[in-house]
């Protein structure tokens, strides 16, 4: 019944589109517009204090309310390599460490119970603080403002909580497949390496220190690096005379900030693959080196990006979004700054499918710039609409002020916005194909592709774009293995423990006779939730190094396999058998290699060394550690013997766990004998001090039967 | 163009609009006085406020309509339609319309044809599917031929439009860009027009963008996934059980047909509030108002959808496996936006889950270091049915959502337990001030608000009484509404939980 007054409303809609002809349907084109009003660029007053403190103001008296931005010159650039990511935790901490007169916590609680905010923040290539407050409360954002930049103490435990999380977003960098494109193409771009491209790691992170902070604050936080802008509800002398009580007296030194690094850029086609199996759409980045605001084609560039890559109607939106519906957003630009060179680039996401067919497209457009000149009316897209826009530049008072701050610091003059839009009225269309022909180079572009390869319409080997570079993700864990002090001594002491050990467990002739192990366990995992999953897994190990793992849940078989040299695995996404990568294949070397009966066995030919590394508790227990160190000195995992029993106790080794790479702690217990060995039946694994699984033997052959094709690939 | 899926930053802002007057000697109604409203005979609501600071104004339209109001089997399609929207009009974006129109009809009809053949499943006819796919491609390949692609968006960006864009929500829909502030008579062209003669061109390729934007923000986005999940079990009967963006097969299934009804049934002037924010003279807009928008004939406003959601009777959970990092969301069903409890509802959020001194931020954030991030928000997934009040949590590595679970419930119980202090009170409505204030700070903005305020309360000038609302809340309230609201049976729990563990 209900859709019975769907064929109503059809027709009527029917009569609605082809009615035309209305009174005023018309031609916007011919709209005739009055003048419009004139633009008042608002004053902004330059002071500079006697310490080299320079002042933007900009009274407005609209609204109650008190705005203020402040420039610091100093950013990441300046970071260590062995700690990126200090800049970034000073400008945080800053804020939240507190200072010689408040606590950071005190800071959040007079702001906040004002709706007031005063942040700071040090990115790449500056720091910032940003005051906004109800113009009753001026006085408190100054004060807290200048508490912050001039005292503040870095509290310890605001910068273990600053680490943590930003460790936490390491962690996360690679949920978005959109953020993993941006990051990974400035590296592309600019260098692995580069101020302008690098990020922090666990370990750059893990190594700084709260000394290092107070040294960065230290040595940029001075009265002639810094430039403030205040904006909004005040009264211009009152102001002046404030500021100077509260920074006045912040004496300059002699001291400069080293400046912006070079860029070196080399023009090749190359291709960059990131595989992401478990997104169904490819997120694109293609171009290379872009340009400086300084350079004389600047101008023309405004208005080829504008016809190239901009909004609604340009090239770019018209071909790959509008008239091949392969993306729903897609954009190019090629990007100037003032002091570095930006990056041309092309962006486009497309289902799986479609991904070499739309950077075939994408390449058409950036290519066609160069050959077919813009028409009138995207000259007209282009230029006019810079030129009609122009007003938007002014429409906020915040933004005039901090415009005029930004060129002050590079010396560019007050109306430097004004010499561009003159030059951008004399841009023509010859000039835009000119700028195009000279700066994109659509053969020489790198490519990075982020998505799923098995569903791509073209390989990324087949698109005929020059090399492939796998890019690996994986994000690097942070800790560094255990020192462990090999001497005489402590190698003399960690063999003598290990052997007793061997002893306890049933000898060393015992595991010598070890060939091949058959267990059966039970797996519980604290599931979702906090509910606990159990699953069923068959293990059968020839020694030394042939392994198969089967394990069982809910109805699917998740397989492990290796033959030492090949192996196979169940793929968790698509449920298939896929052969083992040679990561997979190093990992169950190493998983091997760490395996106790492989160790007890191989005593008298050791492929290690045993180094007692100190003593503590497991629970109640009192242990002595063994170290177990290969040849060149990597620690292969860490033994913890029980003082009185000898027995095996406990088994630690870095690994990669749900949060995250990190240590693992086997936790052993249930000793039993099974023909002439004590094995430990129960074995809990821990991270972080968390339990994160429990695994119970339900049978133990040593020397069983080996099915024939056990580690041939599964059917 | 795009549909606030993850609408979560897009409600925290709202949240935070909660409003006052008359502080700190600041005269708010002379703000109030320079608003007009008039209502055109078709029923369109007109707003315009005179703003001087410079040549510059902004405009929205607010269409009451959102994705609660997708037809069942069409989810999406009141998103589909904002994007139908940018297509231009009779007169703007075609060589030839006649032409074009006779073209679209033919396409359409292959395409229904097509459709029902498709539906069929396995049932189909493989010889028929083929050449109705042939034929369907050579149909809309021709009607394409006579398209100016864009022409709307670029018509407005040569102009000196900025910030072109609209948003599709589930309780409305809408549109925005800024002009200089003499070219008004191009907006209330455009903008006219374009609820007066659409016409949905290029929509079957436009369907193609629609399914990559529901890719980039639900499938390949692992939160935005969550987030549809976190929907779907909050609302069994309501339609705010429904992603936004719509699924991919209903995306894949919709027709000009559909489209063109939806149009007529939820475009109605009677169903649309234009705000404009600027250096404009408030004689002339309505003048141009009349001139333009007077031209779309009266229709009735469609009615408010009947279905309620029945209270649960327990908890509701699903839990998502993935190879990302763990995020937890929880939320309680609450009324919606206009009922008496709300700014009790508003302050206990704030209470809890808002800036650095809130409850579970110290506890979580600070004090534990458990938790990258933790935040409240209120009016999820919409705001005009009755809606939800949420907490989400990312926890920090090392962290899990169990424990994000357990800590947020325990502060939830402490403001069930014991009255908070007066001068928190105090804070609160001291925070809600300030926002207020900041918000009248741009064109866009206000806009947006009296647009809002006008559509959900009848009434503009609601936005100033909000703060007579918040500030009549006191601790017993807030305690009383978190009683009532905060309990197991009322809540809803979603989380992403790490596999590969």
């Amino acid at each position: 019944m209900k859709y019975k007054l769907v064929p109503i409303l059809i027709t009527l809609s029917l009569l609605i589109v082809f009615t035309t002809g209305s009174v005023y349907s018309q031609n916007v084109d011919k709209l005739k517009y009055p003048k419009l009003n004139k633009l008042e660029v608002p004053n902004v007053e330059k002071i500079t204090l006697d310490n080299g403190i320079r002042l933007y103001l900009l009274q407005d008296n609209s609204l109650p309310i008190f705005h203020g931005s402040i420039r610091i010159n100093c950013g990441g650039y300046l970071d260590p390599d062995d700690k990126i990511g200090l800049a970034s935790i000073c400008g945080t901490v800053l804020r939240t460490g507190g200072t010689s007169k408040w606590t950071g916590d005190e800071i959040d609680e007079k702001l906040e119970a004002i709706g007031g905010s005063v942040e700071t923040s040090i990115g790449a290539l500056s720091g910032s603080a940003r005051v906004n407050i109800l113009s009753d409360y001026t006085d408190l954002g100054l004060e807290v403002l200048a508490e912050i930049l001039r005292n503040p103490v870095f509290d310890k435990d605001k910068i273990d909580l600053a680490k943590v999380q930003a460790r936490s977003e390491i962690s996360r960098r690679n949920d978005d497949p959109f953020q993993i494109a941006l990051r990974e193409y400035r590296k592309i771009i600019y260098g692995t390496n580069s101020p302008y491209a690098r990020h922090p790691e666990y370990a750059t992170i893990n190594a700084i220190e709260r000394t290092d902070l107070v040294d960065y604050h230290r040595k940029y936080f001075k009265p002639q690096n810094i430039q403030m802008a205040f904006w909004g509800d005040f009264n211009r002398d009152d102001l002046l005379k404030k500021i100077k009580t509260y920074f006045g007296d912040w004496k300059k030194d002699a001291t400069t900030v080293p400046p912006l690094p070079q860029v070196d850029y080399k023009f090749e086609q190359a291709v960059y693959y990131i595989n992401k199996p478990d997104v169904n759409q490819t997120n694109i980045l293609m171009g290379h080196i872009g340009g400086l605001t300084t350079d004389d084609d600047y101008p023309a560039r405004i208005v080829m990006n504008n016809i190239l890559g901009g909004g609604f109607g340009s090239r770019m939106f018209n071909t790959v979004r509008s008239k091949e519906g392969l993306a729903y957003s897609t954009f190019a630009s090629y990007t100037a700054n003032i002091k570095y060179p930006g990056v041309f680039y092309a962006f486009a996401s497309t289902k799986s499918e479609t991904t070499g067919k739309c950077i075939k497209e994408v390449i058409k457009v950036v290519k066609d710039m160069q050959k077919n000149p813009p028409t009138e009316d995207e000259m007209r897209m282009g230029k006019d609409g810079y030129l009609n826009s122009f007003v938007f530049n002014f429409d906020s008072k915040g933004e005039v002020v901090n415009r005029l701050m930004r060129y002050d610091f590079y010396g560019l003059p007050d109306d430097y916005l004004f010499q561009e839009k003159e030059k951008v009225e004399k841009v023509t269309a010859d000039d835009v194909i000119t700028a195009a022909k000279k700066n994109l180079h659509p053969d020489a572009m790198r490519i990075l592709i982020v998505g799923k390869s098995d569903d791509f319409d073209t390989p990324v080997d087949k698109l005929g774009l020059g090399a492939v570079d796998t890019i690996d993700i994986t994000i690097p864990s942070g800790e560094k293995p255990k020192e462990v002090s090999v001497s005489n001594e402590t190698v003399s002491k960690g063999v003598q423990i290990l052997k007793q050990a061997i002893d306890a467990h049933g000898g060393l002739d015992a595991f010598k006779k070890v060939k091949s192990v058959n267990i059966k366990s039970t797996l519980t995992i604290k599931g979702p939730g906090g509910n606990e999953m159990s699953l069923q897994q068959e293990y059968l190990r020839v020694y030394p190094d042939k392994s198969r793992a089967v394990t069982k849940f809910m109805g699917m078989n998740f397989v492990e396999i290796t033959d030492g040299t090949t192996g196979w695995k169940t793929d968790r996404a698509t449920m298939k058998v896929v052969p083992m990568t040679e990561d997979d294949l190093k990992k169950k070397k190493v998983e091997g290699q760490r395996n106790y009966i492989q160790i007890f066995g191989a005593f008298d030919d050791p492929y290690y060394k045993a180094v007692y590394d100190g003593s503590g508790t497991i629970g109640d227990t009192p242990v002595d550690y063994v170290a177990i160190v290969d040849k060149d000195g990597n620690n292969i995992c860490r033994l913890g013997i029980d003082q009185k029993t000898h027995l095996l106790k406990v088994r630690s080794f870095m690994g990669e766990g749900p949060m995250g790479p990190g240590t693992i702690e086997e936790r052993l217990s249930n000793f039993t004998d099974v023909q002439n060995l004590k094995v430990p039946m129960t074995s809990e694994m821990y991270m972080n001090g968390q339990k994160q699984m429990t695994s119970n033997i339900t049978s133990f052959i040593i020397n069983g039967d080996i099915p024939a094709n056990s580690f041939a690939k599964p059917e | 163009m795009k549909i606030t899926a993850s609408k979560l930053i897009t409600v925290l802002v709202i949240t935070l609009l909660l409003s006052t007057s008359g502080v700190l000697g600041f005269d708010f109604s002379k703000l109030e006085q320079s608003i007009t409203k008039h209502v055109l005979k078709n029923g369109l609501t007109v707003l315009v406020m005179e703003r001087h600071d410079a040549p510059v104004v902004s405009f929205v339209t607010y269409a009451n309509v959102g994705a609660v109001d997708d037809p069942k089997g069409f989810t999406g399609l009141a998103h589909m339609f904002e994007h139908m929207a940018f297509k231009g009009t009779t007169t703007l974006g075609t060589k030839d319309i006649n032409k074009e129109l006779e073209l679209i009809a033919q396409e359409d009809s292959v395409f229904l044809k097509l459709r029902e053949e498709r539906a069929k499943g396995r049932f189909a006819d493989s010889a028929r599917l083929e050449s109705l796919t042939t034929a369907y491609n050579e149909a809309r390949d021709a009607s394409y031929q006579l398209v100016i692609p864009n022409k709307f968006g670029n018509v407005i960006e040569r102009e000196g439009g900025v910030g072109l864009n609209a948003f599709t929500s589930m309780d409305e829909t809408v549109y925005f860009f800024s002009l200089p502030s003499n070219k008004v008579e191009l907006w209330m062209a455009l903008e006219s027009e374009r609820f007066l003669h659409p016409v949905l061109r290029e929509m079957y390729k436009e369907r193609d963008v629609v399914a990559e934007e529901r890719r980039m923000r639900t499938d390949s986005n692992p939160i935005g996934r969550l987030i549809e999940e976190f929907q779907a079990i909050a609302y069994k009967a309501h339609p705010y059980h429904n992603p936004g963006i719509g699924h991919m097969s209903d995306i894949q299934y919709y027709s000009r047909k559909e489209a063109k009804a939806f149009f007529d049934k939820y475009y109605p002037p009677s169903n649309l509030v234009i705000a404009i924010v600027g250096d404009v003279s408030t004689d002339d807009v309505l003048k141009l108002a009349e001139k333009y928008w007077g031209r779309i004939p009266y229709r009735p406003a469609p009615p408010r959808i009947a279905t309620v959601e029945p209270p649960h009777k327990d908890e509701r959970r699903v839990v998502m496996e993935d190879p990302a990092q763990p995020f937890y969301i929880v939320g309680w069903h609450i009324p919606e936006a206009t009922h008496p409890d709300r700014p009790a509802i508003d302050a206990l959020v704030d209470y809890l889950g808002q800036g650095r001194t809130s409850l579970l931020y110290k506890n979580l954030v600070k004090e534990k270091k458990a938790a990258l991030q933790v935040g409240a928000f209120v009016g999820y997934p919409g705001d005009k049915y009755p809606s939800m009040v949420a907490i989400y949590a990312m926890p920090a590595s090392g962290h899990d959502n169990t424990e994000m679970e357990e800590e947020i419930f325990k502060e939830v119980e402490k403001v069930k337990a014991s009255l908070i202090p007066d001068e928190e009170v105090a804070k609160i409505k001291a925070r809600a001030k300030a926002s207020f204030i900041n918000q009248l700070d741009n064109n866009q903005g206000i806009a947006m608000q009296l647009a809002a305020y006008q559509t959900r309360w009848g009434d503009w000038h609601q936005l100033f009484r909000e703060l007579d609302r918040i500030n009549a809340v006191t601790a017993e309230d807030i305690q009383r509404v978190a009683k009532k609201y905060l309990t197991k049976d009322n809540r809803v729990v979603a989380m992403l939980n790490t596999s590969g563990s």
